[in-house]
């Protein structure tokens, strides 16, 4: 049978091929992915395509020579040393908030949790500009800090700043649903059991938040290491010393080194890539294991 | 009471919570809070007046139209796509199904900057679509439509992942039903779907327009930074800033500033009229 | 309306729900679909409903080849197991869903509307509970306005997938009398799933008894319990 004729055959459902039958009675799907495909496809998969491809093109030593170059090496150095220690800090604190969110009932318990979504709305532009004037050596919290020789902006310590308060609802969004899920009753039962809190805390509590925890820290640190705009205001970006790496980006178009951006760019996209891959196994493991339970 | 006093036996002591409550909100208010007051404080550090002055100037007006018509164009861009993604994905079975989902996420893990150079590789001089473009005339690098399509990149996942777990959570039975009453896909999506997550949409719209106003690096890349012509809000706040005008930095950011907090209010109303409705993401 | 089923196939991955299903039901007939959860039994209800489509084989509706007909356009009753009414709807929005979603030229007027909404409320005995929200109703009174919805295009085939399920005995016990005179009274065709026996052999006309994907017996109550037709049948209705 050709294909015309089987085009044009009888729609019985023997002679219809597979893939053209009717499979599901809901409808819609060949719109709605079709949309779907067809947006994903051209504003995200294309220009990931142009940079994979725009890299591969340099060649292995050249790519080698640009994308690890020491001021790139600086720079890659600065922004996973500062996303790191950044995300550390709000799994420390944001654990604490949540905890507090969670657990106690305080005055004013509704303005702080709305407080923390404020680094998901506020621009991070202003962000920046905003802590620049409160942590700069002449700010409200910087000049006294300043007197006593800490110096928080301009400086990688600025960069880590940053980071913390962009950061911070990221921990406490993923912990909160957590925590609130998690019975009294197991910290009851252990209690039972003549343990003390700091043991139920530790043996009982951490395990079962842990995953939400890491899960936090590595969206954390997965959204510090590609953060712009709240940082540049008050790095410093002193090539080597205080210049992260998109900044590095920005700088190097500018000057119209474009096969440099672009190394740069693709290093970072594997880093994402590999951080959104650990970000789904964690998050996998920990379904199946409640699954399982 | 007795309930509370039961609680009280698992729970730490008076001081340790006192302890702990005043560590996280002198936390919050350092972090967060401070940072927040500067803007508007800075903002009106010379006087009502110098801020009014600072708004209504020609660039901070060109800056504002921009925000908002980039804004008018990329949030129901996105809205729509993300209602579709979440039809697909929640409403039907089929292969690669969590790969599209893991896909529809890649945005929030690639640096703004990223983002912008990619759009540089496709669009600008040397890029794929660069050469073709200059010759016929189609201005898309350091113009608008580079900033509407940088931006729509860096929010685009915010709807779908809005209503992606809303509508699984809501399984497929009503709009069954709606078929076996003979309505069309239009029909049942309209009356029966879209007023189950109307509020959920909203608060992704909302957030959505939130990123769109306020996004900063990936529209520095690929704006060109003309005043008057391709500086959004925040990049004329950067602009003003390094002038040492820092009145008219702040002037502007306050207004974005207070859009993120109309945004956070509107979501807390949300949490708090509709806690059912919404679905709690994590961003 | 006679409903024929002829072979059907259908596979859900690697594991089979329904391995070769025939059945030939006789006009104005009531039958009880029975069997043990994953029986396949709610699976052949969505195919003859058109929400699942068989891997091969065919549905006829009064001798008309129905298989590749789309949900909308077969024309049938069908009241889930958990009823999914519309949350934001009325009762009377609820019921009048169907009518209101027609073609412009087919669709009736609103007066002819509020008139079906009012008959079909009376016949489920709710009279005047039009205005309230689904939340605001009992369990056995969701199941009447499902059952409302379900008949207000005047389908010929109802279709009802364990509808006494979410109920208590007794509320259960009412409803059962009343779908059965509904049934007689408008002259229906009906298929209902349960795996509860005595439901089954209380209501239903004919019964067909499902385990594994296969028909294990198709007959009268009286006719599975005088001579059951395999040995599960036996260990599974006595």
């Amino acid at each position: 049978m050709t294909t015309a004729s089987a085009l044009l055959a009888p729609a019985g459902p023997g002679r219809r091929p597979r893939w053209l039958r009717r499979r599901v009675a809901m409808p819609g799907l060949g719109l709605t992915l079709g949309v779907t495909l067809t947006w994903l496809g051209l504003l995200v998969l294309l220009p990931i395509a142009a940079v994979v491809v725009r890299s591969l093109g340099l060649g292995p030593a050249h790519f080698a020579a640009v994308a690890f170059s020491p001021r790139a090496l600086a720079a890659y150095r600065l922004s996973f040393g500062a996303a790191l220690a950044a995300a550390a800090i709000n799994g420390i604190f944001g654990l604490l908030i949540v905890w507090v969110l969670v657990r106690y009932r305080f005055p004013g318990k509704r303005l702080a949790s709305a407080l923390v979504d404020l680094p998901f709305a506020l621009p991070t532009a202003v962000a920046g500009i905003a802590l620049t004037a409160i942590y700069a050596n002449t700010g409200i919290v910087g000049a006294p800090l300043a007197s006593i020789g800490l110096r928080l902006a301009y400086n990688p310590s600025g960069v880590v700043l940053a980071l913390v308060f962009i950061g911070l609802p990221f921990v406490v969004r993923t912990v909160e649903p957590v925590l609130a899920d998690l019975g009294q009753d197991i910290e009851e039962a252990a209690a039972t059991l003549g343990a003390s809190r700091l043991a139920v805390f530790r043996r009982v509590l951490l395990p079962e938040i842990m995953p939400a925890l890491l899960t936090g820290f590595a969206l954390a640190f997965a959204r510090g290491v590609g953060e712009y705009g709240s940082v540049i205001f008050i790095a410093g970006n002193m090539p080597y010393k205080s210049e992260i790496a998109p900044l590095l980006i920005v700088t190097q178009l500018e000057q119209f080194d474009y096969e440099g951006a672009t190394a740069i760019a693709a290093v970072m996209l594997v880093v994402s890539f590999a951080m959104l891959a650990v970000i789904n196994l964690i998050q996998a493991r920990e379904r199946r294991w409640r699954d399982g339970a | 009471m007795a309930r509370r006093r039961m609680k009280a036996a698992v729970t730490e002591s008076r001081a340790v919570r006192c302890a702990l409550i005043l560590i996280a909100l002198a936390w919050l208010a350092l972090v967060i809070l401070l940072p927040l007051l500067a803007v508007f404080s800075q903002a009106l550090a010379r006087g009502s007046r110098a801020f009014w002055a600072a708004i209504v100037e020609p660039d901070a007006l060109a800056a504002i139209r921009l925000t908002l018509v980039t804004a008018i164009i990329v949030v129901p861009l996105n809205g729509v796509f993300g209602m579709c993604a979440a039809w697909a994905i929640a409403k039907h079975d089929f292969r690669g199904r969590d790969l599209l989902t893991t896909l529809i996420d890649l945005p929030f893990s690639v640096s703004p900057v990223v983002a912008g150079l990619m759009f540089v590789l496709l669009f600008g001089a040397n890029g794929w679509f660069g050469p073709w473009l200059i010759a016929h005339g189609i201005r898309i690098m350091f113009a608008v439509p580079a900033i509407v399509i940088a931006t729509a990149f860096v929010t685009f996942p915010y709807v779908a992942r809005e209503l992606i777990p809303l509508m699984s959570a809501q399984g497929k039975a009503e709009e069954e039903a709606a078929l076996t009453l003979g309505a069309g896909f239009f029909q049942t999506f309209w009356h029966v779907t879209l007023p189950n997550i109307r509020w959920g949409l909203l608060y992704g719209i909302l957030l959505t327009n939130a990123r769109a106003m306020g996004e900063f690096g990936a529209v520095s890349v690929v704006s060109g930074h003309i005043r008057g012509l391709t500086d959004t809000m925040p990049l004329h706040v950067e602009v003003l800033y390094n002038e040492y005008n820092f009145v008219g930095a702040f002037a502007v950011a306050s207004l974005l500033a207070a859009l993120a907090l109309v945004t956070l209010a509107a979501k807390a109303l949300l949490e708090w009229r509709h806690r059912d409705s919404i679905a709690a993401t994590g961003h | 309306m006679t409903i024929t089923i002829d072979n059907l196939v259908k596979t859900f991955g690697t594991s089979s729900a329904l391995n070769g299903v025939s059945l030939e039901i006789p006009d104005r007939s009531f039958v009880a679909l029975l069997g043990p959860s994953g029986s396949g039994k709610t699976t052949l209800l969505r195919i003859i409903a058109g929400l699942e489509t068989a891997d091969s084989g065919h549905v006829l509706f009064g001798g008309e080849d129905v298989t590749n007909r789309p949900v909308q356009r077969r024309n049938i009753g069908f009241v889930f197991q958990h009823y999914a009414l519309f949350r934001h709807m009325t009762v009377a929005q609820n019921i009048a869903f169907g009518l209101t979603v027609m073609k412009r030229r087919d669709r009736p007027s609103k007066d002819a509307i509020a008139a079906r909404v009012d008959e079909l409320l009376a016949l489920v005995r709710l009279p005047g509970l039009g205005g309230r929200f689904p939340s605001q109703l009992s369990g056995g009174q969701r199941q009447r306005v499902a059952l409302a919805r379900a008949l207000a295009r005047e389908p010929a085939i109802l279709l009802l997938d364990e509808p006494f399920g979410a109920l208590d005995t007794k509320v259960r016990r009412e409803l059962r009398g009343a779908l059965r005179e509904i049934h007689d009274r408008v002259g229906l065709t009906s298929i209902f799933v349960t795996h509860d026996r005595e439901e089954a052999f209380a209501l239903a006309d004919t019964v067909a008894i499902l385990s594994a994907g296969k028909i294990e017996q198709f007959a009268a109550p009286r006719e599975i319990e005088r001579a059951p037709a395999s040995e599960f049948v036996r260990d599974f209705v006595i």
